[in-house]
């Protein structure tokens, strides 16, 4: 009897352009007319590996996709994956954020409000016996203002009154040459700015690790050059300045700093299928699945500061590694080596390993000027002692190595609002599921039930992660993290029910439901006659005056919400 | 208890602070010659009433009226302040008229139910993580059910491979109504795992007589047996916390009619002053 078979996946299995929501397939001839034009013709495609060249990047990692008049291209908030050349047409940027930006309502979104006092004591008998009731009108879209429209093969969002939006709201022009986006994507973040087309408009859209691969291999490097100055230009002080050890640098330092910091990016995806495969066999991770930042022993070129993703901080320990601690983004490493070196005039190796988890963007600012700063800062004689005792500069760590090993290797880390559950002071009382499902129509948005970690149990219910891979490819952006709070929330009235979400999420946190109207009768699709569906998972009761109804409820205080990327926090909590 | 007490420590000097002004505050009034009874049941009447609210802060979770857990002991702590009102209000006496007997009655179960449920929700938490696997209560009879399939599949295979029947007779004999439900609840509530130890004799006796598929078949089955004696004392540790409440709360509501009922037969046909 011979044995299933079936090849191995490759990357370019399925071209970006025969993805949903493309229009038609990137031909040989059309790549050839892209590579005729600047910036593209710029590129020394010399360089590329013969597996691996120029052309079949853009052939693969790129298409090409047009937008009509008001069509929103990417929204401020929104999970960016991809980088936007726009070859034809005009597209306007949004310039303001806050109140003068372009409201939620408008972009998809539902506003969180909190409910009123007489709003939430009438859910005690305003909440439906039925599960999973929704309001008709609003999931056949008919409530305005959201307009939704099937423009060439994929559901897009857009302004009815182009116009108008111009006259009220700042916005910029972009026109034929200009890129957008590319930091998103580069950077695993959301997009900052909504970017929508006036009139008809034709973009290059090429997926992140197309230009990944571009920026590596470009030996004239226009696009990098490109890429990098857009980051340093727009973003790279602010950024570094959110750690106290840069913020009273001199202008002028800054200046040379900005210039002269590397961009570093390591690890290798683009879904959440390696976050999965990481959550099911955790035992793999250490030596094969992270890439190495900096080796032990090794003496730091400069501070490493990470900008998004996770890194991991190991130490030999006999024949293997072990976990002592991680870093989320804003945190660095190398500072203490540096400090040292400084005082005692010779380099220090590095103590410990540094590794990044999945996947994982950083910038090093070099050693010379690092030791600048210190230098300044002792002159000053303000900085040395705050800077030392920064929160934000700590790296987590937990008494208890093997759990927080088990921590990082199950991705836990990368929730801001991990539920744990002491199951040394839990009841089992379900008091916690209870008030969950009164804050949410009588239905509960978690289960008490999941792995547990020593005494720790971790159930079921959304971490709110920092890379919320979940936002990837939501078709109509119904999951979106809250810009007031932060929190990853669900639009009922813009979810689709494509369960996209429900299968990135590494953690099966998101759950797809049958919905039903007020009688209780299931909800259909008026064509096909099948039920519908939509995702729900835990918003942290952000509609709920008491915050999360959960924790509050707990009587034995054993439920708990856990940010992962403070410190302080976790070693407290961890440490019960 | 050293820890304890430091731990709780600014409660418990609250604690016997209000006693002693409770019991100074009783004496002075007692010099008036007034019925110190009257300020004592007013006051023990209030206890009860916030210590009913719990149940009801319990239902309004959503609101932002406070961490439970602020709650719990704050009731926890109301409790043991209307043990020492309710000793001053009946004069260490057991009273003899019906209606407060029955009245001093169910106080004291309530209280003592109150005790036994604090005692429980900090030994058993401890006790269910050091067994078996964490299960939702209302899902445990599907983890049964599961296991006896598993365990009957195993039997059936045994007889349909033509091997002898011991497998089969054990499990009649011995695992058949082990498997069919929830057993040895006391014993596990007492810790004890007697029952457990003589069904593995019971298997390692039967091991000499099998051949090795009947042996591997049941060791199978004595991993089964395992799954479903942690099970059962899931369920079992679970079953007090749940049915504790179920006396606990009921009888306060009594409680309350009793003690609603007293108080207006008391004004109505006493007065306040000796
Ligand atoms: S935070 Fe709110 S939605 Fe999330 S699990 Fe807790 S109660 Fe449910
Ligand atoms: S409310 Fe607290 S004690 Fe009760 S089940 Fe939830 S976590 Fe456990």
């Amino acid at each position: 009897m011979s044995e299933p078979s079936v090849s191995r996946p490759r990357r370019w299995d399925k071209p970006f352009s025969l993805e949903a929501g493309s229009e038609q397939e990137m031909t040989d001839a059309g790549v050839e007319e892209l590579l005729q034009q600047p910036p593209f013709s710029e590129i020394d495609a010399s360089g590329f590996k013969r597996s691996l060249p120029l052309h079949d990047i853009l052939k693969n990692d790129a298409r090409i996709v047009g937008f009509d008049e008001g069509d929103i291209i990417v929204r401020r908030g929104d999970w960016g994956n991809s980088a936007f050349f726009v070859l034809s047409g005009t597209v306007r940027v949004e310039l303001e954020r806050g109140e003068s930006s372009l409201p939620d309502e408008i972009l998809g979104r539902r506003r969180s409000r909190v409910k009123s006092l007489w709003e939430s004591i009438a859910q005690l008998w305003r909440n439906h016996r039925e599960p999973e009731v929704r309001a008709v009108a609003e999931v056949s879209g008919s409530s305005p203002p959201l307009q939704t429209r099937m423009t060439r093969g994929r559901t897009r969002i857009y302004l009815q009154e182009v116009s108008a939006v111009l006259d009220k709201y700042r916005t910029a022009r972009l026109e034929a040459g200009h890129w957008f986006g590319e930091l998103a994507a580069l950077g695993r973040t959301s997009r900052v700015a909504t970017v929508f087309s006036e009139g008809v408009s034709q973009l290059l859209e090429i997926r992140w690790q197309g230009i990944r691969d571009i920026l590596r291999h470009d030996a004239s490097g226009g696009l990098k050059r490109y890429i990098e100055d857009a980051f340093r230009e727009r973003a790279l002080a602010a950024f570094l300045r959110t750690d106290p050890l840069f913020q009273g640098c001199s202008t002028e330092l800054m200046q040379r700093i900005v210039d002269q910091v590397e961009f570093q990016t390591f690890g290798n995806y683009d879904s959440s299928k390696p976050f999965k495969e990481l959550n099911s066999n955790p035992e793999q991770n250490l030596e094969s699945g992270e890439p190495v930042i900096i080796h032990e022993g090794e003496v730091p070129r400069g501070i490493i500061m990470i900008r998004s993703g996770l890194a991991r901080i190991t130490q030999q320990y006999y024949q293997g590694r072990r976990t002592i601690g991680y870093l989320s983004p804003g945190q660095i490493f190398g500072l203490d080596e540096i400090r040292t070196s400084i005082n005692s005039s010779s380099p220090l190796p590095c103590q410990t390993q540094l590794s990044a988890i999945g996947h994982l963007n950083a910038v090093l600012v070099p050693a010379e000027l690092v030791a600048e700063i210190l230098q300044q800062q002792m002159t000053t004689q303000n900085g040395s002692e705050q800077s030392k005792e920064s929160p934000a500069r700590q790296t987590v760590k937990i008494q208890d190595e093997a759990l927080l090993s088990q921590l990082i290797d199950r991705n836990y880390v990368e929730g801001t609002s991990l539920m744990v559950i002491d199951l040394d002071r839990c009841t089992r009382c379900d008091d916690c599921v209870r008030a969950c499902a009164t804050a949410h129509d009588n239905n509960p948005r978690f289960i008490r039930h999941g792995p547990v970690l020593n005494q720790f149990m971790v159930p079921s219910a959304c971490l709110h992660c920092v890379d919320p891979v979940c936002m990837i490819e939501c078709p109509t952006g119904a999951i979106f993290r809250d810009l007031g709070q932060g929190d990853i929330v669900i639009n009922d009235q813009t979810c689709i029910g494509c369960a996209q979400c429900a299968s990135n999420c590494p953690f099966d946190a998101i759950r797809m439901v049958d919905i039903r109207d007020a009688s209780g009768d299931l909800i259909v699709d008026s064509k096909t006659r099948a039920p519908l569906t939509q995702a729900t998972k835990c918003d942290l009761c952000i509609d709920q005056r008491g915050g999360p109804a959960c924790e509050s409820a707990c009587p034995h205080d054993a439920l708990f919400r856990v940010d992962m990327q403070d410190a302080a926090r976790v070693e407290e909590v961890f440490a019960r | 208890m050293k820890q304890l007490l430091i731990q709780y420590r600014y409660r418990l000097s609250t604690f016997l602070v209000l006693v002693v002004l409770i019991l100074s505050g009783t004496w002075l009034y007692s010099l008036t010659l007034a019925k110190t009874a009257f300020a004592s049941g007013t006051l023990l009447l209030t206890c009860i009433l916030i210590l009913a609210a719990y149940q009801w802060r319990k239902k309004l979770s959503f609101l932002a009226l406070g961490n439970a857990t602020a709650w719990l002991q704050f009731h926890i702590f109301v409790g043991w302040l209307s043990c020492v009102l309710f000793l001053l209000h009946i004069g260490f006496h057991v009273p003899d008229g019906l209606l407060e007997f029955a009245l001093f009655l169910t106080y004291s179960f309530v209280f003592l139910s109150g005790v036994l449920g604090w005692l429980l929700s900090r030994i058993i938490p401890y006790r269910l993580l050091s067994r078996g696997e964490q299960v939702i209560y209302e899902r445990i009879p599907v983890h049964r059910r599961k296991i006896q399939e598993t365990v009957e599949k195993l039997v059936s295979d045994s007889l349909k491979s033509e091997e002898g029947t011991a497998v089969a007779d054990f499990y009649h004999k011995h695992l058949e109504d082990y498997f069919a439900g929830s057993r040895n609840q006391v014993r596990h509530i007492l810790h004890s795992r007697r029952h457990r130890h003589q069904l593995a004799q019971r298997v390692v006796d039967l091991q000499t007589f099998l051949n090795e598929r009947e042996q591997e078949t049941m060791r199978q089955i004595a991993d089964q047996i395992q799954l479903k004696d942690d099970l059962d004392y899931q369920q079992s540790l679970q079953s007090v916390l749940k049915f504790w409440l179920f006396v606990h709360v009921p009888l306060t509501y009594t409680l309350i009619l009793f003690a609603l009922f007293h108080t207006i037969t008391v004004c109505a046909f006493a007065s306040t002053s000796g």
